[in-house]
């Protein structure tokens, strides 16, 4: 039998039973476009996962302290070490934190503030969010502006209420104008706390503010380790390194990675199991055939086919099957990519997706002889009499 | 009735002594025993016997769709019993037409896809198909049915598809097991006619496999068939 022939016969034979068809051929394409959309998207949606949980367990956040030791001087981090830091491979961000207590007075009596000075950074590399007013960014501190935000419960402590936008503080002899409140510090030292622009505090406190601590983010969980093993090599390349202290919340980091594993797993699985059904799908309905279609096995032997003719036939129709699915589920998965995207705000390589369709069309042609293949030796074996006998 | 062929020098077919045994589990049922029979081009030959006689089971023997337990079966005087299954299948396809009682047409295809299916495994170039697909249907009168589908043709119809079918590899034998049971008289006898007209070329052979006096009537010759046994041989 031609090839030609043995294509135009099977996908003919396939249209015509098409309804008989059509529930497995969209499990399988349900179970590819999931493939496709997981293996396309899944270095971004890893990221924005990762920044999801990580603002929850902090656990791709390592906190860098120069620590304050008798026998060394009182150390800081310089801006070339910062910029080597964030130029490590695997690092998304990084900030400058100066604290310090400050005298202040309010209603007329004099009182000690505990100061955070930050940076732009600040606020995204924790994932905080104004409560009310607004959050100081890039302006405020090239500008060096005398703007202050406040913590919750420094905010109901001073003024009995959030909304303290436009209300001003004396810090150290300058006045600073409240801008917001912020939320979601999870520190309560942090929410009894000023935060004002780091350019701003080194300018104007009149002691010197020392920047001893430097937060890093890391694209992902995965980067966390080797950042981590970074960090004192750059330090070292640029300064002093003796009183770095390094923090990675390992134990944090170990638990949602646990937890993700186990989410990706379950994914995978959901997948892999509605790709198995599909394939378990095409032997049943290929048995099926097998069996309604023996007379016609008989009578096409009669007519002179060869086993290896219904094998060809009966195979070649699982695998348009398979492939059917697998088309449908590449249209379906680029559809949800293209969303994806559209959602998360990110576009995945091109070649990526290409990559996918490959092993979508390899992984239907495996899909498609797997199931097929023992329903198909099934029909080429068929004794011809008793074929053209059944009833 | 067509008058019988004058016999060429070798047989077309040539059975001798042949037998065919199931074994049921609780023992062995002979089936054929001992038939004899010489088929020559041009003839068309009857084997006619009640139902249980054996006859299909000859019939199928003959059309190498079954072994047979013993005996020989020349084709041209060349022994074909023994042959390998794809080499029995090549010898089907170009040397056999097969017409069955049920009116077996592919089901959801076309006349014209149904009679594709011997060429295609022939391996016909493709546009040699078409006119030698219309050729075997304007044998049958129904050159006007080619892409109607064969499930809408009638019972008639359809058996006169199922004899192009047979014809349209050009075959020296042709089998057939009760091509006339399903259909009415008016009918069973068309298709008789076709088969008369096939042998009045000369160079193909017909065996016709029935229960109907009147239709063995119309053969070159009748050989009665009982108990397994096939009676006025040669």
């Amino acid at each position: 039998m031609r090839f030609d022939d043995l294509v135009r016969v099977s996908l003919r034979q396939v249209v015509r039973h098409r309804r008989r068809y059509i529930g497995v051929v969209l499990a399988i394409a349900v179970g590819v476009a999931g493939f496709i959309s997981i293996f396309t998207m899944g270095q971004d949606v890893k990221k924005n996962f990762n920044q999801d949980l990580a603002f929850i367990g902090g656990v791709t956040i390592i906190r860098n302290v120069l620590e304050f030791r008798p026998q060394h001087p009182i150390t800081e981090f310089h801006s070339d070490t910062v910029k080597a830091i964030q130029k490590i491979p695997g690092v998304a961000m990084a900030s400058l934190v100066g604290f310090e207590r400050i005298k202040g007075f309010w209603k007329g009596e004099p009182e000690l503030f505990s100061v955070v000075a930050v940076d732009e950074n600040f606020w995204k590399m924790r994932g905080l969010e104004p409560r009310t007013g607004r959050l100081f960014g890039l302006q405020a501190v090239q500008d060096r502006q005398r703007l202050a935000v406040l913590g919750t419960r420094l905010a109901h402590s001073l003024f009995g209420t959030d909304d303290v936008a436009g209300r001003t503080l004396e810090l150290d002899n300058d006045i600073y104008q409240i801008v917001g409140v912020v939320e979601g510090l999870r520190d309560i030292n942090m929410e009894k706390s000023i935060f004002v622009p780091l350019t701003t505090a080194t300018d104007r406190f009149s002691r010197k503010l020392t920047t001893d601590r430097l937060y890093v983010r890391c694209a992902t969980w995965d980067d966390v380790p080797k950042v981590a093993k970074a960090i004192p090599q750059v330090v070292q390349a640029h300064q002093s390194a003796k009183n770095l202290l390094v923090e990675v919340s390992w134990e944090n980091l170990t638990h949602v990675k646990r937890v993700a594993f186990w989410i990706e797993f379950f994914i995978y699985l959901a997948f892999a199991s509605t790709l198995i059904l599909g394939g378990m799908g095409i032997w049943n309905i290929m048995m099926a055939a097998v069996r309604t279609r023996t007379r016609e096995i008989g009578l096409k032997k009669a007519m002179g086919a060869e086993d290896q003719d219904i094998l060809a036939q009966f195979l070649t129709e699982a695998l348009c099957l398979s492939l059917a699915a697998a088309f449908v589920g590449v249209v379906l998965g680029r559809i949800l990519v293209e969303l994806l995207g559209f959602w998360i705000g990110m576009r995945p390589p091109e070649e990526l997706f290409f990559t996918c369709l490959v092993i979508s069309l390899v992984f239907a042609v495996a899909l498609g002889v797997g199931a097929g293949l023992y329903p198909s030796i099934q029909a080429a074996r068929m004794e011809v009499v008793s074929a053209t006998r059944y009833e | 009735m067509s008058k019988p062929a004058a016999p060429s020098q070798t047989p077309l077919i040539q059975v001798t002594d042949l037998t065919k045994t199931y074994n049921n589990g609780a023992g062995l049922i002979p089936v054929l025993r001992e038939v004899n029979l010489e088929v020559y081009t041009g003839e068309m030959v009857a084997v006619m016997g009640p139902s249980g006689s054996g006859k299909s089971t000859l019939l199928y023997i003959l059309g190498l769709l079954q072994p047979p337990t013993s005996g020989s079966y020349r084709w041209e005087g060349v022994e074909i019993s023994s042959l390998g299954r794809t080499e029995q299948a090549e010898f089907r396809r170009r040397r056999l037409g097969f017409v069955f009682q049920a009116c077996d047409l592919l089901e959801n295809s076309t006349v014209y896809e149904n009679l594709e299916f011997p060429l295609i495994y022939e391996g016909v170039e493709r546009q040699e198909r078409p006119p030698r697909i219309l050729e075997a249907l304007r044998k049958v009168n129904l050159g006007n049915r080619l892409y109607h589908s064969a499930n809408l043709l009638s019972g008639g119809e359809r058996q006169r598809v199922a004899v192009a079918r047979a014809l349209v590899n050009r075959p020296q034998l042709i089998l057939a097991d009760e091509p006339t049971g399903q259909l009415d008289r008016r009918h069973g006898h068309l298709v008789m006619e076709h088969f008369e007209e096939i042998i009045a070329n000369g160079d193909t052979a017909v065996i016709i496999v029935t229960h109907d006096p009147d239709i063995a009537a119309r053969c070159s010759r009748v050989c009665p068939m009982e108990d397994g046994v096939l009676h006025g041989l040669k």
